[in-house]
């Protein structure tokens, strides 16, 4: 009770003198991230990873927390669910962090999370975008743009240029975040009036689509919507053209990836992805953003870095405002994250703890992503 | 059932050349189990891995060192070659001169097996290769115009490819002194020890053959797919072990057909049948079973006096 008396104040003062509340927090604060860095969702969990560092090693070199430091501790879930349940206990238990970035994977999610949770061990999601993520606890933050927030924007823009009247999908039926997209993508098409004339899925393992693909095909549909990770994403891309698709397709946020563009080559040209972020953005935090990770990593960041960067920054503001590295204080200043300028723009948490911003229809063109007009 | 797609015969069409091709590979693929099967009477589940690690030794050959493609399958079947012949020296050898039963050899083979998929881990890591365009092109040809049948030049690789193993294999077995050699011991080895025949070469020839098909195998999917990852071969070894009872145990011939029944079984479910991928296991099991209901020892199977 006294203590909890002693976090609330220390939160109000907090909140009204930031200066006076940084000079209690403790020289390092000790933050965790579990990303996939091993196998083909590294694609996804090295770039995130990047923009964590990145942003850590510039709070660290400011005034932003006083003279505190924070120590992060990134480990790999091997997009494993047993494994992030493994590293997610060790951070919790061994390491003490108050706070975990991740993890890369919806599916590991939902596997992990409910631990943080019942520790009381504030998460945020840079990556994870099924259905459901942050309904599992109220420590359960995702600044990743939910499917339902990404999807009806896209396809709405993508109906509207190409009059679209009827669409066929491809998911894989033994992953979460793709069986969750294509969910998605069902509702969503059913309220723009779009026909879903086919729908086929495959499974873990499988690396021959074309019968599904020519099926999906047999009944000419307009567009054609693909809910696939990385590893699945660029032969089900090169075998959809083999197999004569030249309709436009709408992929889903696993071909957010500039290794979709890399490996299926000409076979990614006219793919259309609604994303978070484009590296083009005007706004003045993303410019810097994009600036700063060129020059300390020499290439471009794509999405999911720009998720990771401002996923530290948010984590560190709700740390700065709580005045305090203790778990509950920094879920609470998370929770209460309205209009921070971040490298997505203006940020904000709706009520379900999921952000609240637009997102860009983008489509790949001359083996880049431009804007989708 | 999907029946509006029945009336198209295009479509059929389509499904039987992508189901046959599919099948071949697994004919390939079952042909190295069922010969080892039918001269020694074990099965072999370190195939599989002997399938992987060729997949990435001609993908080596072709995406590092820059090899053709008839180099780089050639390399992957030699490597399928020596990997079985290790296989027979380490894993099988031993505990044949030691007498032990089927059961402690297969499972060496299945000990062995996941050796060699933790190594293929630690050595190429989780991440899939790719073979370079510029190895096969991905552009079909196309039979009957644009909205006609469509063969992929991969496809037309497997077809071919697999028919001339069938054909040297079948010779190779019938009608050389090596292959007659194999069918004594298959039949006995202790009757062809008295005949004068060095049962442990032939034996290690018989493994060489096996792990060269293996390679064959292995090349051609990683082909076809375009995905070359260390837990490739966990696929192809339940469908490979089907299409070996499905044809009869030990029978080469029963193993190419099995192979193209299964290939064609799995992309017909696929292709007609509502989320049909969800359900193409159950449905290619089930008809195995159905199939083994009516003939216990296999399409071609016979007693298992007279194998290979």
């Amino acid at each position: 009770m006294r203590r909890s008396l002693f976090l609330a104040l220390m939160t109000l003062t907090g909140a009204t003198l930031g200066s006076f509340a940084t000079a209690a927090l403790p020289p390092t604060i000790k933050l965790g991230a579990v990303e996939s860095l091993t196998g083909d969702n590294a694609s996804y969990g090295i770039p995130i990873r990047k923009g964590i560092e990145l942003a850590v090693a510039e709070i660290n070199a400011s005034t932003m927390l006083g003279k505190s430091k924070i120590v992060l501790t990134v480990m790999d879930d091997k997009a494993d669910k047993q494994e992030g349940i493994s590293v997610f206990t060790k951070l919790i238990n061994e390491e003490k962090v108050c706070a975990i970035i991740g993890p890369t994977l919806s599916s590991t999610a939902f596997a992990a999370d409910p631990i943080a949770q019942k520790a009381g061990v504030p998460i945020l999601g840079t990556s994870t975008t099924a259905l459901g993520i942050t309904a599992m606890g109220d420590y359960i933050f995702r600044d990743s743009l939910p499917q339902a927030s990404v999807i009806p924007g896209t396809l709405s823009k993508v109906i509207a240029k190409h009059g679209v009247k009827t669409a066929s999908m491809l998911f894989e039926s033994t992953n979460e975040y793709s069986k969750s997209e294509a969910d998605v993508f069902k509702t969503s098409l059913q309220k723009l009036g779009v026909n879903l004339v086919a729908s086929e899925s495959y499974s873990k393992g499988d690396s021959d689509f074309r019968t599904q693909l020519r099926k999906l095909n047999a009944r000419k549909p307009d567009i054609l919507v693909f809910c696939s990770l990385i590893g699945e994403a660029i032969p089900v891309l090169q075998q959809a053209r083999e197999v004569g698709i030249k309709q436009p397709i709408v992929g889903g946020n696993g071909f957010n990836n500039p290794n979709v563009l890399k490996n299926a080559a000409e076979a990614a040209e006219g793919l259309i992805v609604g994303s978070s972020w484009f590296i083009e953005s005007t706004v003045p935090k993303s410019k810097q953003f994009v600036a700063a990770f060129n020059k300390h990593y020499g290439s471009d960041p794509d999405q999911f870095a720009a998720q990771g960067y401002a996923g530290a920054y948010i984590i560190a503001t709700a740390i700065k405002n709580a005045g305090s590295a203790e778990r509950a204080a920094i879920r609470n200043e998370l929770a209460k994250i309205k209009n921070l300028d971040t490298a997505l723009g203006t940020f904000s948490f709706d009520a379900n703890r999921d952000p609240l911003h637009d997102s860009v229809p983008l489509i790949v063109q001359k083996g880049k992503y431009t804007l989708f007009r | 059932m999907d029946l509006s797609l029945f009336s198209d015969p295009v479509y059929l069409l389509q499904n039987l050349i992508d189901g046959l091709s599919r099948g071949a590979l697994y004919a390939v693929y079952a042909m190295g189990l069922t010969l080892i099967f039918g001269v020694l009477d074990i099965i072999n589940l370190a195939h599989a891995a002997t399938f992987m690690w060729c997949a990435f030794a001609g993908w080596m050959a072709m995406a590092v060192f820059g090899l053709s493609l008839p180099a780089g399958l050639l390399v992957s079947m030699l490597a399928g070659g020596c990997i079985a012949l290790m296989l027979e020296y380490v894993a099988f050898r031993p505990l044949r001169r030691e007498g032990s039963d089927r059961l402690s050899t297969m499972i060496s083979s299945i000990g062995v097996s996941l050796i060699m998929v933790s190594i293929a881990e630690a050595v190429f890591g989780v991440e899939t290769r790719r073979f370079p365009n510029t190895v096969l092109s991905p552009r079909p040809f196309h039979l009957g115009g644009e909205n006609g049948v469509s063969i992929s030049p991969a496809q037309i690789l497997i077809l071919c490819a697999s028919v001339l193993l069938m054909a040297l294999l079948g010779y190779f077995i019938r009608r050389t002194r090596m292959g007659k050699a194999i069918r004594a011991i298959a039949a006995s080895q202790k009757a062809a020890r008295l005949l004068g025949i060095h049962v442990e070469a032939v034996i290690a020839v018989t493994f060489v053959t096996a792990g060269a098909l293996a390679g064959a195998a292995g090349i051609l999917v990683g082909l076809l797919t375009n995905n070359i990852v260390p837990d490739m071969g966990g696929q192809i070894q339940l469908r490979g072990l089907a299409v070996v009872i499905l044809g009869g145990m030990g029978n080469m011939e029963g193993a190419v057909l099995g192979g193209l029944i299964l290939g064609v079984i799995e992309t017909f479910t696929i292709a007609y049948m509502p989320s049909g991928s969800d359900v193409k296991d159950a449905v290619v099991f089930l008809i195995l079973f159905l199939i083994l209901f009516v003939r216990p020892n296999g399409i071609m199977g016979r007693k298992s006096a007279d194998r290979a």
